[in-house]
């Protein structure tokens, strides 16, 4: 098989991304490792999908499938479903598919795998691990799809947004959720999420406390939990049993990456990409949660589609670059996107995150000292994503984003 | 009717003597409480193979390792059951103690073994931490799956005439005439003997038997998993010292291309948990060993308990109760000596070892992803199952696991697939493909979601439909 661009992946990264490099008219061989194409939004059946992408607010899977609707229309694209990419190289793969295992031959590759959720190994849950100790993305795909009810006496550890909705989703289904626990001082849920799908349903939030240990042989009997302290050590003093049959983990999500086990990850654990998304292995673009965990979808979308052009430009040897400017970051960021810019005229965007909340400061983009751009925050949280777009006219060598 | 034996506990060992006694042309009944095999000890070790070179001299312990570790090549193959020896490296600073080891290994008739200075220890170990500065080598050790082979071992014994039950909760025993009558809360169950391999249970079992029960104690392990991709570039074993309480903290690939760094050993009840201190006590200790362990890497803890009696293993005629078979206290190296047990516990029960003529041969369950790759397109051709995957982590297809569901021994346990084929052992740990795996298993067995279990009774994955329960 040969085709110019080959998109890893038919969420609402790759939709988008196959999306816009078809209409670049660049021929598109889109991979889907389920039956159909969507991604985890054909579980997302709450609303909130589509406010900023479509003008409207709709549920996953309707999000999904008018995308879906998209790809079908556009005749560049070629879509394989129930097919795992098992290896990627520069410009060849392997996929595992119902017609075998084939090579293909691609000239651009957008690798729009998604993120997996961390799980309780991840986090060294201590205790047993009977059933009932589930990801909020599994959970969810149990009551979504199956129908079926996980538990009736429920705590959710962590306030991750998929772990929030699902302490609504379970208390709509009859569970009692008796409380999130949140080993941080802060959420990294939505706000709106915090408000809609605990403060409404009167479920507690507890910060700076977390499972000390699960008991229970064959199904989850209950949890000791407790306080920790700024170094997150259990404070044993505050140690309290809560009998309940399932805990929920939404601890956090990491880009999917193990196509690619041996090259060096930033600090989102995604690649470490240039202006075009483009990585530092030749051909291969990143974009969507491979690249870094996004709040909305809206944004995938977007993100997806400014990569699937620039892998586009880059399979038809359109794609120009120049000289490279370092995206550097004060310590007050966890990460900042894309890590290099080139020289050259435009505006330019950055996305980045906060490490701690910060209240009505100025989000500064300073090349070589000198103030390039900036933004004023009222009040920004770790749990939110933000950009800050800026001029690159004349700008050199780097520009660090600062918080003043 | 009337089985020669009747096996209660399917562990390693267990499954092993069924195995060899079913191959002998006995009729043998293995009955076990659990929903599979191997879900004890035999699950949740460090699934080595050791060579031999760690027990005292002329025990029981010394002379079953030597002796099934020497049975391993040939049982793995017929049973094509992975196994590799991927040498074992016993690291320290005292070169004495190593010596002394390396005396003992000559004494109980291990061989490839060799001592190696630091330099010849950082070319087998590039990452070996500092203070490690002299190794006794042994080359003839390896990794295996436990549960695996224990699988394979109670898979043949069935294909071949041997009976299996699970869910079996024993009772009562009574001896009618020379012919045990063994009560169970589903069976009754006629034999002529009765071995008890039932691990942590073999004292509850002895008590209805009659036999000798013996002080017995669980020593807990704890352990980290890290996954395939975690960059360790470790090839071999490697073991601290030994002390008194076991072989220490080590560092070994396993058979599925993973790494396991553990365990601990701590004296206490039958619970497989983990906890806080233990899981601190092996990044401590680990690091002794190599430097470049990042425990970010881990993707899953777990614990297994040992069931330890004295400094030996206990392998003998009952006393108080003829025709009973006694196994006690089979904890380390008792993975590596299961197949010289089995032969043992044939002869104890005054059998000849000579194995039948036209045994039938296991199916080769060999995963797609294991095979060249002309084989996996004729595999796909013939059955599309084989190109679609479930676990993606583990690159595990649909066929993979129809195949698994349909070998000899009937589980309905997400875990039981995941022994079987690895599902759900990789870095999203069945985050992807629970349901899917559940989905498959109810589809293949015919039973509803509610019955499909995580592991035994009572771990049933959903409560019921939404809305209704």
């Amino acid at each position: 098989m040969v085709t110019d661009v080959l998109v890893i992946g038919g969420g609402p990264a790759g939709m988008s991304s196959a999306l816009s490099a078809g209409e670049n008219g660049s021929k598109v061989l889109l991979v889907e490792r389920d039956e159909t194409l969507g991604g985890i939004l054909n579980q997302c059946i709450h609303n909130g999908f589509g406010l900023h992408y479509f003008g409207e607010e709709l549920t996953g899977p309707e999000f999904a499938h008018r995308f879906r609707k998209m790809v079908e229309r556009e005749k560049n694209i070629t879509v394989l479903t129930s097919a795992l990419v098992t290896k990627l190289g520069e410009n060849t793969a392997t996929i595992l598919c119902k017609n075998g295992v084939k090579e293909v031959k691609f000239k651009a590759c957008v690798l729009s795998v998604g993120c997996k959720e961390k799980t309780a190994g991840n986090i060294s849950l201590n205790g047993t691990r009977p059933m009932g100790i589930l990801t909020a993305g599994t959970a969810q795909k149990m009551v979504n799809i199956d129908g079926k009810m996980v538990g009736k006496d429920v705590v959710i550890l962590g306030s991750g947004d998929i772990g929030l909705i699902m302490a609504r989703r379970l208390t709509l289904e009859g569970a009692k959720v008796h409380m999130v626990l949140e080993i941080n001082s802060t959420s990294s849920g939505l706000k709106r999420n915090i408000l809609q799908c605990l403060n409404d349903f009167n479920i507690p939030l507890l910060y700076n406390s977390t499972i000390f240990e699960v008991v229970g042989e064959n199904r989850v009997e209950g949890v000791f939990y407790g306080q920790v302290d700024e170094k997150f050590n259990k404070i044993e003093s505050t140690r309290k049993f809560l009998k309940c049959d399932a805990v929920i983990l939404s601890v956090g999500l990491t880009p999917d990456l193990q196509l690619l086990p041996n090259i060096e990850k930033s600090k989102t654990s995604g690649l470490v990409v240039n202006e075009h998304y483009e990585s530092e292995m030749p051909s291969i673009f990143t974009c969507g949660n491979a690249l870094h965990v996004h709040d909305l979808v809206d944004n995938v979308a977007l993100e997806g589609k400014e990569v699937g052009r620039y892998a586009s430009l880059y399979a038809q040897g359109k794609l120009e670059s120049g000289k490279t400017i370092k995206v550097l970051h004060s310590a007050d960021f966890a990460y900042a996107l894309p890590q290099t810019l080139f020289e050259g005229e435009g505006e330019v965007e950055l996305k980045f995150r906060l490490k701690n909340k910060i209240v009505r400061k100025w989000i500064k983009v300073k090349s070589e000292g000198v103030e390039v751009g900036k933004r004023f925050v009222l009040a920004g949280v770790p749990g939110e994503m933000m950009t800050v777009k800026f001029s690159k006219n004349g700008v050199k060598n780097s520009v660090t984003l600062e918080v003043e | 009717m009337v089985f020669d034996v009747l096996i209660v506990g399917g562990g390693v060992v267990g499954t092993a003597i069924f195995n060899k006694l079913v191959r002998i042309g006995k009729k043998v009944a293995l009955i076990d409480k659990a929903s599979d095999v191997a879900t004890g000890a035999s699950k949740a070790n460090s699934g080595l193979v050791h060579s031999g070179y760690d027990p005292a001299p002329n025990s029981l312990k010394a002379k079953m390792n030597v002796r099934g570790s020497a049975l391993f090549d040939a049982l793995t193959k017929r049973l094509k059951v992975p196994f590799k020896r991927i040498g074992a490296l016993v690291v320290g600073d005292d070169e004495k103690m190593i010596k002394n080891l390396y005396e003992r290994g000559l004494q109980n008739g291990v061989k490839g073994l060799s001592i190696l200075n630091r330099d010849e220890i950082l070319k087998k170990v590039p990452n070996i931490a500092d203070g490690n500065l002299v190794a006794l080598y042994s080359k003839t050790a390896g990794v295996v799956s436990p549960y695996y082979l224990a699988i394979s071992l109670a898979d043949e014994g069935i294909l071949n005439g041997g009976k299996v039950f699970l869910e079996e909760d024993l009772v009562n025993a009574e001896k009618e005439g020379e012919i045990f009558k063994i009560t169970t809360k589903k069976n009754v169950f006629h034999a002529k003997n009765v071995v008890n391999s039932a691990g942590a249970g073999y004292n509850d079992v002895a008590k209805i038997l009659g036999s000798e029960t013996y002080p017995l104690s669980f020593r807990r392990g704890e352990y980290f998993v890290f996954g395939d991709t975690a960059p360790l570039n470790l090839k071999h074993t490697i073991f601290p010292l030994p002390t008194r309480l076991g072989k220490g903290v080590l560092v070994t690939p396993t058979i599925d291309g993973n790494y396991l760094v553990g365990p601990t050993s701590e004296d206490g009840d039958n619970i497989t948990k983990t906890t806080y201190n233990g899981l601190n006590e092996i990044k401590a200790k680990a690091s002794m060993i190599l430097k470049n362990l990042n425990f970010k890497d881990a993707i899953r803890e777990f614990s297994g308990v040992r069931v330890i009696s004295g400094d030996d293993f206990i392998i003998e005629k009952s006393k108080k109760q003829a025709g009973v078979i006694n196994l006690a206290g089979i904890c380390s190296p008792g993975l590596s000596s299961a197949p010289a047990i089995a032969e043992y516990v044939t002869e104890l029960l005054g059998y000849p070892l000579k194995e039948k003529e036209g045994l039938k041969e296991l199916k080769d369950y060999t995963l797609l992803k294991n095979l060249p790759l002309k084989e996996q397109n004729a595999k796909i051709r013939e059955n599309a199952d084989y190109g679609e995957v479930v676990c993606k982590c583990e690159k595990i297809t649909k066929g993979d696991i129809v195949d698994a569901l349909n070998r000899p021994l009937k589980i309905r346990s997400v875990d039981g697939i995941k022994r079987r084929t690895n599902a759900g052992m990789g870095g999203c740990q069945g985050g992807f493909c629970f349901t899917k795996v559940v989905n498959l298993i109810l589809k293949e067995r015919k039973i509803s979601y509610e019955e499909v279990l995580k592991e035994n009774r009572g771990s049933f994955v959903a409560l019921g439909n939404i809305r209704e329960v």
